[in-house]
């Protein structure tokens, strides 16, 4: 279904709309309050976009440099040219490490590749550990939002959740009793877990590490308990310096909560005596996407999610009305990149209105790559007829202005002279909710020439 | 031809023609922060807490008094073994520390920005322990503390496992409310000592 | 100075008001303006819906009728941003450079290269900004509220000199109106709702006249201020600088 289907649907709960709308509204605030006190925080962004747009043009030297260092400190790297054999990759070091019981961690790219049901085909348990994602986890729904995957659920839906499968009492909602009830739930699945899995947020080149970061500290209870860890990343996490992070940590956090920076930025390096540390580089179309000139800098995003918590529509529609892994304006420039045809709506899903370029910490032009993929949409995907005709219509009409005036002079009597309800009819979706302006007897032209002649 | 040949090739083939790397200017980040106060209100802001000291000794006796319940009790300060509740060499599992209350570590680079401190394999007896511990603690110099990130990575250098820490863990995956003591730490304490 | 006007085709038609206080506050300030008679739009209805190759001819009829002026003023921030962003569709003869280095919105002109901020205009009212998106964050007539800098508008600071225009502020400076283009119809649930929300704010702020630099959100708007009947009047900025109440 289209964007603006979902979307519509979305919007029947007025008061839920009010709710999403107002609960990411205050995020985006959060992080004006947040980023308004850093002193050279324009140039922050222009250095994250610099350092990852260097990287992009040089990453095939940064990725062999990466993978000779973590090989170097002990870490076993594979490489998955797509989802599907980065789930075969990962399967196998858990079948080769016996583990069956396993806590991941958020990673957006093992959602992107269906790691779950990969697994648990195999009778694998695999438990999200981060706690919005548990709740949609337990819900069998997708993350809504990269950063707050249960943004879109209220408290008193969590309660049930739980009731249900944590065997929780009923609570009204209370967040302190269900996070707690989560973390004792949690505790249990950590201690006995078999294996790990975290996403990556930055890949150090120069020292073969990778930074993972989370403020609940669930990445850390299960990479440190658990014998083996798996960390996934996309080709395209790969900073090349170590004083890099400190310009992406302090980009990171006040972008996506507003805080100074996550709870726990935690840096693997080498893994402890005894334990195996794998790291799987995923390409899943990336290096595709690199391929396009007007869509590669979508390559720089480091999923902090402000152009989610910033953007009008995304507020009011929700993230699963997006039918994506990455929801909002970010996912609908690096969506298409995928499938064109399925995610044909989403750079329509946009007034081009520009918040989610000025919000992104590191400077990508999202609404003007929107721009661009609606050019190739109309051309690569089949488009209605009726949108089509007309827009070819309207070009002809506008490049020859005796035609416009006609059309204009017939526009202008219609709405002056039909009657509301002839004018507000279905065909006409403006009306449905919006009055059409009143149709003036007089246009600006006639207006000018009259005064012309006046003078 | 294997995926890593594949990929390689393919982003070689791609990319676009290679752009310069920019120098970070430190300048236009420096507001002359009052460091130790900047600190201060960053951990509080974090949920943390800091209390400032005269000498190492008094960590001890502010915790007792702090956490009087406190049972199962670590630390890797000088001379504290009346104080440790657990021999970190008896551990047969990290599982063992289930239990654990309370965490006192060192550290040598806590940053003003964002009120995070710094540990790495040489201050941390074992990885799990800042996370697995209901309270942690962490003792420090006040001159251990430095501007902006930018200059706690110049001062880091080889480690196997190293984290800052921010505060005490936290969610707000529930309708955006703020509850603190997710999977990590219930709370945390920094020492400055002056 | 030879200043070419460009009325946009949606306010020729429906909204001539608009034009011809436009007019009026430009020969007040004696600018000698010059309306070509054969235009017609600036190409970005097609443009914005995907079709940029449908606005070519649209586009070259801009360049063919303004060619010749040093600047080309226009009571909207989205056509002039439209010219100065997308015209690299044409081929970039010193024609098209020159139309899309020229082009101005109606309060970036007066303030930026007239130089002036007083206009003489009274207009007795608590007037709520609406910032058309892309004339803020596409031309940067002001300060956006995500970016960090110091705060500036030039449509402010038209109004703050206006005799009996009280200036309120909105809980969400800048936030889209959901207008949008062909984004008003083929999203109209969400449009809709954005246009909704936006007015709730003014009201909320106490606003009695809702005014921008852009007569298209500002329809969007009406449409439901009207159809909600709501104690709201739209105006466009060229109106209330033009008003001698």
């Amino acid at each position: 279904m289209s964007h603006s289907k979902l979307a519509s649907i979305f919007n029947k709960d007025e008061k839920k709309v009010d709710w999403h709308d107002k609960a990411l509204w205050f995020v985006r605030h959060k992080r004006d309050l947040s980023v308004h006190q850093v002193k050279g925080w324009e140039s922050l962004r222009d250095l994250g976009h610099g350092i990852k747009a260097h990287m992009l043009s040089n990453l095939d030297s940064y990725l062999q440099e990466f993978e000779k260092n973590a090989q170097a400190n002990g870490v076993e790297v594979h490489w998955a040219a797509n989802g599907e054999e980065h789930n075969q990759i990962v399967h196998k070091i858990l079948k080769e490490n016996n583990a069956k019981k396993i806590v991941k961690s958020k990673s957006m790219l093992t959602e992107e590749c269906h790691l779950n049901p990969y697994l648990e085909a195999d009778g694998m348990e695999v438990i999200d550990t981060d706690l919005g994602e548990r709740i949609v986890q337990l819900a069998k729904e997708p993350p809504s939002h990269i950063v707050l995957p249960a943004i879109h659920k209220n408290k008193h839906e969590v309660d049930e959740l739980f009731q249900e499968h944590l065997g929780t009492e009923p609570c009204d909602g209370d967040p302190q009793y269900l996070t707690h009830e989560a973390r004792k739930h949690l505790r249990e699945k950590f201690i006995t877990a078999d294996a790990a899995i975290t996403g990556v947020n930055f890949a150090i080149a120069e020292t073969g590490g990778f930074v993972v970061c989370t403020n609940e500290g669930n990445a850390d209870m299960g990479a440190h308990l658990a014998p083996v860890h798996i960390a996934c990343m996309g080709v395209e996490k790969i900073i090349p310096k170590q004083e890099h992070l400190g310009v992406f940590l302090r980009l990171l956090a006040r972008s996506a909560t507003g805080q100074p920076i996550t709870t726990y930025s935690s840096h693997f390096r080498k893994p402890k005596d005894g334990r195996k540390m794998h790291i799987v580089i995923v390409d899943n179309g990336r290096s595709e996407q690199l391929s396009r000139p007007d869509f590669r800098a979508s390559l720089h995003c480091i999923r902090c999610g402000a152009c989610m918590n910033t953007c009008p529509i995304y507020r009011r529609s929700g993230g699963h009305s997006y039918d994506a892994t990455i929801p909002g304006p970010i996912g609908s420039i690096l969506s298409p990149g995928k499938d064109l045809t399925k995610h044909s709506s989403l750079p329509f899903a946009s007034t081009l209105c520009g918040s989610c370029s000025n919000v992104c910490p590191v400077k990508i032009d999202i609404h003007s790559q929107l721009y661009k993929w609606r050019q190739i949409i109309t051309k690569e995907t089949p488009q209605p007829f009726v949108k089509k005709a007309s827009m070819k219509m309207m070009g002809t009409m506008f490049s020859k202005p005796s035609q416009f005036e006609r059309v204009g002079k017939l526009a202008r009597w219609s709405l002056r002279t039909l009657p509301k309800s002839v004018i507000n009819a279905k065909p006409n979706t403006w009306g449905k909710e919006r009055d059409l302006p009143k149709g003036p007897k007089q246009s600006f032209d006639e207006w000018y020439a009259e005064k012309r002649k006046q003078e | 031809m294997g995926s890593r040949e594949k990929i390689l090739g393919q982003i070689k083939a791609n990319k676009p023609e290679s752009l310069e790397l920019p120098a970070i200017d430190l300048g236009l980040f420096d507001e002359g922060l009052d460091l130790l106060q900047e600190f201060t209100k960053k951990v509080e802001v974090v949920g943390g807490n800091v209390i400032q000291i005269a000498s190492e000794n008094e960590v001890q006796a502010k915790m007792t008094e702090l956490f009087p319940d406190a049972k199962v009790k670590y630390s890797t300060l000088d001379e504290t073994e009346a104080f440790n509740t657990l021999s970190i060499e008896a551990i047969q599992k990290p599982h063992d520390l289930e239990d654990l209350d309370i965490l006192i570590l060192k550290s040598d680079i806590a940053v003003a920005e964002n009120g995070a401190v710094w540990l790495d394999d040489s201050k941390i007896p074992m990885r799990v322990l800042p996370f697995i511990t209901k309270h942690l603690v962490f003792v420090l110099e006040e001159k251990s503390i430095l501007g902006y990130m930018h200059e706690a990575y110049a001062n880091i250098d080889d480690f196997g496992f190293g984290v800052f820490i921010s505060g005490p863990s936290k969610t707000a995956d529930i309708e955006q409310s703020l509850v603190i003591g997710a999977h990590g730490a219930l709370s945390l304490t920094v020492f400055v000592k002056k | 100075m030879k200043v070419g006007l460009f009325i946009p085709c949606y306010i020729n038609q429906l909204y001539p008001q608009v034009g011809i206080a436009t007019v009026e506050v430009l020969e007040k300030l004696n600018v000698e303006i010059v309306y070509p008679t054969g235009q017609t739009c600036c190409g970005q209805p097609m443009a914005n819906s995907g079709y940029e190759n449908e606005s070519v001819g649209a586009c070259n009829n801009f360049v063919q009728n303004f060619k010749e002026f040093d600047y080309i003023v226009t009571p909207s921030g989205s056509c002039a941003y439209h010219v100065k962003k997308h015209y690299n569709i044409l081929e970039q003869t010193p024609e098209v450079v020159k139309v899309r280095d020229n082009v101005y919105e109606l309060c970036d002109f007066i303030v930026n290269v007239l130089k002036i901020k007083d206009l003489g205009a009274s207009f007795p009212a608590k007037v709520g900004v609406h910032k058309s998106c892309h004339g803020l964050r596409g031309l940067r007539l002001g300060s956006c509220s995500e970016v960090v800098g110091p705060y500036f508008s030039s449509i402010d600071d038209l109004l703050k000199e206006v005799k009996g225009v009280e200036l309120m502020e909105l809980k969400r400076k800048d936030e889209c109106c959901g207008f949008g283009g062909t984004f008003a119809v083929t999203e109209e649930a969400v449009s809709v709702k954005m246009g909704k929300d936006k007015i709730q704010d003014h009201l909320d702020s106490g606003v009695e006249v809702i005014t921008a630099t852009d007569t298209s959100c500002l329809m969007h708007l009406e449409g439901l201020v009207n159809r909600n009947k709501q104690p709201l009047k739209i105006l466009h900025v060229a109106e209330i600088l033009n008003s001698q109440l």
